[in-house]
C-alpha cells in the first residue's frame, strides 16, 4: 500500500532511479564499446585504425568466439554439470535437513558456511588439499560445487519450510506410502519451483565463478572468466568489451528469468566476486 | 504448525524412514566433508607449518612436523602484509556499512512504492550480482580509468580531465566494491522489509511521532537483525573478493590479493594458508558478532 506522497518518499524514489542509472551506465558503455568505433569520441585504438572507418563492426565478436570458444564450451559444461549435481545432492539433502534430527542444525550451518566465508579462502583450501588432482577438469567442477551447493540447499529448505510438506508427508505415510515414494511424490513436487530457481542461481554463479577456476585451471581447462581475465590483461578494449558482452549475453537471460519467476528463494545471489 | 502430526511422527518412528533419510543425506554430508571440512582442516594445519622460506631466503624447506605461528607472526610484523590486512578489513567494513545504509532507501521503495518501470529498475539492481569481480574491475577502468568515459565527459564539459585514473585509487576500489554489494544489500533488506509490520509505523504516526523519530525509534530498531545480517553478508563477500582488486588495484594491496599472489607467483603456500585462516577468522567473527547482536532481546518483537 503506497503511503501518502511525501517529500521523503520522493527523494528515496529519485535515489533509487539514480542508483539504477549508475549501475546500468558502465554496462551500456561496455556493450556499446564492443561494436562501436570509439574514434568519434576521440579514443583511437589500433584495431579500428587498421580496420575500417565504419561506425559499427562486429568483427571482434568473431575474433573472441574463435579465440575463446573452448573456454566458452568448458564453462557452459561445468555450469550445467554443477546444476545437475546440485539438484541430485541438494534436493534430498535439503529435505533431510528440514526434518529435524540430532545434529541437523550443525549440518545445516556447515552446508551454508561457504556463504559467509571469504571466497578465496575456500579456493586456496581446496587447491592445497587436493594438489594431486590439479589440472583435472573435475577439480574445477568440485570447486564450483563448494560454492553452489549452499544456494540449492537454501532454496530447497526455504521452500520446504514455507510449505505444509510435513503435513502432506505425514498424510501420505498414514496412507501407507514408503519413504522414497513419499520423497518422490510429495516432496519433489512441492519444491519444483525452488529447484528451478536454485538451478538458475547455480548456473549463473558457476558461469561467473573466477576464484577457483583461475587458481585450479590449466591451459587445457580454462573457464570463460579466466579467458576474460586474459583478455582484460593482454587484449585491446574492443576485444575485452566483446568478450565481456558475450559473458553478459549468457548470464543476463538467466538473471532475468530469476527475476521474473522469482519467489522468496530468489533472494541473495551471493558470489565470491 | 502441525503439532499433532509431528508428535505422531515421533511416536511411531519407522526404521525404514530413518535409513532412507540417512541415504538421502549421504551425498550432501560427503560433499560437505570433502569440499569444506577436510580442505579447511588441512589449511589450518598448513598455516601452522614452517614456511618454505624461498622468498625470504631461509634456506631449505624443513621436513619436520613442528608447528609454528611464524606465518601469523609474519602477517602481523611484515609492514606490507599488515597494511594489506588493514586495507582489507577497513575497505570491507566501510563498503558493508555504506551498502547497508544506502540500500535501505531502494529496498523501502521496492516494498512500499509503485511507479511505472519498477520491475525494470529492480532487475537493474540485481544485475551486478552475476558479474565476476574481474568484470566489475574492467567496468571501473572503462568508466574511471586514465582515459575513462567519466573523465572524457568531464573534459568535454569543463575542459579538465577530472577523476582521470580514479579507478586506481582507493576511492575507485571502494566504489567498485560498492557496485557489487548493492544488489546483495538491497535484496536482503527488501526481504526483511516485506515481512516488516508497517502498522507499527502507522501507530507511531497516529501517536504523533515525526518521520525521523519513527525511523530511529520504531523502524530501525525493528530492522536491526536484518541490518546486521546484511552488514555481515556484504562484509564477508568484500573480504574474500579479489577479482576487482586484481584488475584495478595498483597501489593498494588487499589480503585476498596477497593470498592470490603468494599462491600463484611466489610459491609460499604456508603463508597463504595463514592469511586465509586470518580472513576466515575475521569473517566468522563479524558474522558471529552480527548474529549475537541481533539475538539480544531489545524488548521488542523480531522483524
Amino acid at each position: 500500500m503506497p503511503e501518502a506522497r511525501s517529500g521523503g518518499a520522493r527523494i528515496l524514489s529519485a535515489l533509487t532511479v539514480l542508483l539504477a542509472i549508475l549501475i546500468l551506465a558502465p554496462v551500456v558503455v561496455l556493450v556499446a564499446g564492443s561494436f562501436l568505433n570509439t574514434r568519434w569520441l576521440g579514443v583511437t585504438t589500433e584495431q579500428w585504425v587498421a580496420g575500417s572507418d565504419s561506425i559499427v563492426s562486429l568483427r571482434w565478436f568473431g575474433y573472441v568466439l574463435k579465440l575463446y570458444a573452448p573456454m566458452l564450451v568448458f564453462s557452459v559444461e561445468i555450469a550445467l554439470l554443477s546444476v545437475l549435481v546440485c539438484i541430485g545432492v541438494g534436493v534430498p539433502g535439503g529435505y533431510v535437513l528440514v526434518r529435524r534430527f540430532p545434529g541437523s542444525a550443525l549440518l545445516e550451518e556447515l552446508v551454508l558456511l561457504p556463504l559467509s566465508v571469504p571466497g578465496i579462502t575456500i579456493s586456496i583450501a581446496l587447491i592445497q588439499a587436493y594438489a594431486v588432482f590439479r589440472g583435472q577438469w573435475w577439480m574445477v567442477l568440485c570447486g564450483h560445487l563448494a560454492y553452489t551447493i549452499p544456494f540449492m540447499v537454501r532454496s530447497v529448505t526455504t521452500a520446504l519450510r514455507a510449505s505444509s510438506v510435513e503435513t502432506l508427508d505425514a498424510a501420505a505415510r498414514t496412507l501407507g506410502a514408503g519413504f522414497f515414494r513419499r520423497f518422490w511424490l510429495v516432496v519433489v513436487p512441492t519444491v519444483r519451483h525452488a529447484i528451478l530457481i536454485g538451478s538458475l542461481l547455480v548456473f549463473a554463479i558457476s558461469w561467473g565463478e573466477f576464484n577457483v577456476s583461475y587458481l585450479l585451471n590449466t591451459p587445457l581447462h580454462q573457464t570463460y572468466p579466466a579467458g576474460l581475465y586474459a583478455a582484460f590483461t593482454f587484449n585491446s578494449f574492443q576485444v575485452s568489451s566483446a568478450a565481456a558482452t558475450i559473458f553478459l549475453a549468457v548470464v543476463l537471460p538467466v538473471l532475468l528469468a530469476i527475476q521474473w519467476i522469482g519467489g522468496p528463494e530468489a533472494v541473495g545471489i551471493g558470489q565470491g566476486a | 504448525m502441525s503439532r499433532p502430526f509431528s508428535q505422531f511422527q515421533r511416536a511411531a518412528p519407522r526404521p525404514g524412514s530413518r535409513i532412507g533419510a540417512a541415504l538421502l543425506a549421504l551425498p550432501l554430508v560427503f560433499l560437505v566433508a570433502a569440499l569444506l571440512l577436510w580442505p579447511v582442516g588441512r589449511l589450518a594445519i598448513e598455516s601452522l607449518r614452517p614456511g618454505s622460506g624461498i622468498v625470504h631466503g631461509r634456506g631449505e624447506p624443513q621436513q619436520t612436523l613442528t608447528l609454528t605461528l611464524s606465518g601469523y607472526r609474519e602477517i602481523l610484523t611484515d609492514r606490507g602484509y599488515r597494511k594489506a590486512l588493514v586495507h582489507s578489513v577497513g575497505l570491507s567494513l566501510g563498503v558493508a556499512a555504506a551498502a547497508t545504509i544506502l540500500c535501505l532507501g531502494p529496498a523501502w521503495v521496492f516494498v512500499r512504492r509503485d511507479f511505472p518501470g519498477k520491475r525494470f529498475v529492480r532487475a537493474v539492481f540485481t544485475l551486478p550480482m552475476s558479474f565476476s569481480g574481474i568484470i566489475i574491475g574492467f567496468l571501473t577502468i572503462i568508466m574511471l580509468g586514465r582515459i575513462g568515459v567519466v573523465p572524457r565527459l568531464l573534459h568535454a564539459l569543463t575542459g579538465r580531465e577530472w577523476l582521470s585514473g580514479f579507478a586506481y585509487q582507493f576511492g575507485g576500489l571502494a566504489l567498485a566494491y560498492l557496485y557489487f554489494e548493492i544488489p546483495r544489500a538491497t535484496l536482503t533488506l527488501e526481504a526483511a522489509l516485506k515481512r516488516f509490520d508497517f502498522t507499527l509505523d502507522a501507530a507511531a504516526r497516529t501517536l504523533g511521532a515525526g518521520r525521523w523519530r519513527r525511523l530511529f525509534l520504531v523502524v530501525l530498531p525493528l530492522l536491526r537483525p536484518a541490518l546486521l545480517s546484511t552488514f555481515a553478508v556484504t562484509f564477508s563477500v568484500s573480504l574474500g573478493s579479489f577479482g576487482v582488486a586484481l584488475i584495478v588495484s595498483k597501489r593498494f594491496s588487499l589480503l585476498s590479493l596477497e593470498i592470490f599472489q603468494l599462491y600463484t607467483g611466489l610459491f609460499e603456500p604456508q603463508l597463504a594458508a595463514a592469511m586465509s585462516m586470518v580472513l576466515i577468522a575475521v569473517a566468522l567473527a563479524v558474522n558471529g558478532a552480527a548474529r549475537a547482536l541481533s539475538a539480544v532481546p531489545a524488548g521488542r518483537s523480531r522483524a
